[in-house]
């Protein structure tokens, strides 16, 4: 195992100086490289990379998102993805190549304040990301609880492979649905419910912890079993 | 992106249900407020200053007081204006620009509460009649809207006026002078503003930003010292029953006496 070097940096510290590939939220400037967020930086042999503690959703495409519907114009509707862009999901991805504003009626699909589990099918920023619902489990989120979570902790929450939300799921016999934006849906029995947000606001508030999975373990009243690969990983 | 709060239809339903059975989704009962803050003499320059925080929303208000031209109409008057801002900061679908429509109700529905009141004594703010008065102006800055921008901006400015001093101005040939002297407004009455919203036909006080995308109407009445009615907004296109409206009246004199204790406690020393 390479040894990796973790510490806390602000942005324009110097993580490390020499020869390294600048990952994430990291910039080389002459031999140095410099921090662009607050963060865990993290040194490894070839790479430097910055998990941020905080910050706002940038879409990226494959991405799944949990958008509201809060326009609907003539030719698709427009959703919040709690992201400075808003989520743009076209009438022909939901009615087919033959979509026409004249002969279908959007908002029999979709109204405005409806929450969808949605795909970023496209996104290069210098259009409004384009979503899709076509894909198993795609579409409108007809009830549940919503939870909102910064998505800087999005990936500590879905764990590795999925290690942590699928725990949350499976104690809490919840359908938990995690989009990439921080939003999350959970829908259950009320108990279950009511356990399973817990557990996501204390990955939230803990997404630091090293022994963050333990402790869900011992919130959802479970026996506590190590995660089968190293803390910290960051699940993407 | 949408110029207004957008509630999802799950949370909407979820209100409905819950306010059915008699609960809120935060807790509270349909006739309690959320947790009421009022921090006085906040700004160093203004003459008086308050920040109100009600649950998640966060008022800031600040007086000025000059000399001023009265009106034509009211050459024996005082000049009292309330005007409001919603900073585009303070919520995530708001954008920087003159104030809308609902910004402009809010500064006039809390001025009127004031003014009708008749919380100063407008007629002693005379330096000159007809030629210098004084003019009280209080400039209000929404921070964080989380619903109920009424309450907590009519708060805001009552406990900014309670705590303001005004120069004390005299004639000084055809101008007038400041002496340098500080004194307290004529206050003669406390107003204190309560509003209901009404949901799916439930009557609910102090409503949060999800419950207002959510309710039918919304009423907001002032009372005075005494438990009298002074003021009162009807908004949004739903209406309210006889009974709803007398309940209204009953909670606004409840819940005004004990805001009115609160805002009294916090502006106590002036």
């Amino acid at each position: 195992m390479v040894d990796i070097i973790r510490k806390q940096v602000i942005p324009g510290d110097v993580i490390v100086t020499g020869d390294y590939r600048p990952g994430s939220f990291v910039q080389r400037r002459g031999n140095d490289m410099v921090a662009l967020r607050v963060g865990l930086a993290e040194v490894a042999q070839n790479g430097v990379k910055v998990i941020p503690l905080s910050g706002a959703y940038m879409p990226r495409a494959e991405d799944m998102v949990v958008g509201k519907v809060v326009n609907v114009t003539g030719y698709g509707w427009e959703a919040d993805i709690n992201s400075c862009f808003v989520g743009y999901l076209p009438g022909q991805f939901v009615f087919g190549r033959d979509f026409s504003p004249a002969t279908h009626d959007l908002m029999t699909r979709f109204r405005v304040g409806d929450l969808l589990l949605a795909k970023i099918e496209a996104f290069d920023r210098t259009k409004d990301p384009q979503l899709s619902i076509r894909g198993p489990g795609l579409g409108k989120i007809p009830q549940g609880e919503i939870v909102r979570i910064s998505p800087m902790k999005v990936p500590r929450l879905i764990g590795r492979k999925g290690y942590m939300i699928n725990m949350i799921a499976d104690l809490t016999a919840c359908n938990v649905k995690v989009g990439q934006n921080g939003m999350i849906v959970v829908d259950g029995t009320p108990e279950g419910t009511e356990k399973a947000v817990a557990a996501i606001n204390l990955v939230q508030e803990g997404a630091h912890m090293a022994d963050l999975t333990a402790r869900v373990q011992r919130l959802l009243g479970a026996p506590v079993t190590p995660e089968p690969a190293a803390e910290g990983d960051s699940g993407e | 992106m949408p110029k207004s709060f957008v509630v999802e239809t799950i949370k909407r339903n979820q209100i409905v249900d819950a306010l059915a059975k008699g609960k809120r989704l935060d807790g509270r009962g349909v006739n309690e407020y959320r947790k009421l803050e009022i921090k006085t003499h906040v700004i160093q320059k203004a003459n008086g200053s308050a920040m109100v925080t009600l649950g998640d929303t966060q008022v800031l208000a600040g007086v000025k007081i000059d000399k001023g031209v009265p009106f034509p109409d009211t050459p024996d008057k005082g000049l009292l204006i309330v005007g409001a801002e919603v900073l585009p900061m303070a919520a995530s679908y708001l954008e920087a620009g003159p104030p809308d429509e609902s910004a402009i109700e809010l500064a006039r529905v809390v001025d009127r509460g004031v003014r009708e009141s008749e919380m100063i004594d407008v007629s002693s703010l005379v330096i000159k009649e007809g030629k210098w008065v004084y003019s009280v102006f209080v400039d209000v800055n929404i921070l964080n809207v989380d619903g109920n921008l009424f309450d907590a901006t009519s708060y805001a400015v009552v406990a900014a006026l309670l705590t303001a001093k005004m120069p004390r101005f005299v004639l000084d040939g055809d101008t007038v002078k400041d002496t340098g002297e500080r004194l307290p407004l004529p206050v003669r009455k406390v107003p204190v503003s309560v509003t209901m919203a009404t949901i799916n036909g439930t009557l609910v006080l102090d409503p949060t930003e999800e419950e207002e995308a959510v309710m039918d109407a919304r009423i907001t009445l002032d009372t005075e010292d005494e438990g009298h009615i002074c003021a009162g907004q009807k908004g949004e296109p739903g209406s309210f029953t006889p009974e709803q409206v007398l309940t209204a009246a009953e909670w606004s004199i409840a819940k005004g006496r004990e805001i009115r204790q609160k805002i009294k406690e916090a502006t106590a020393g002036g």
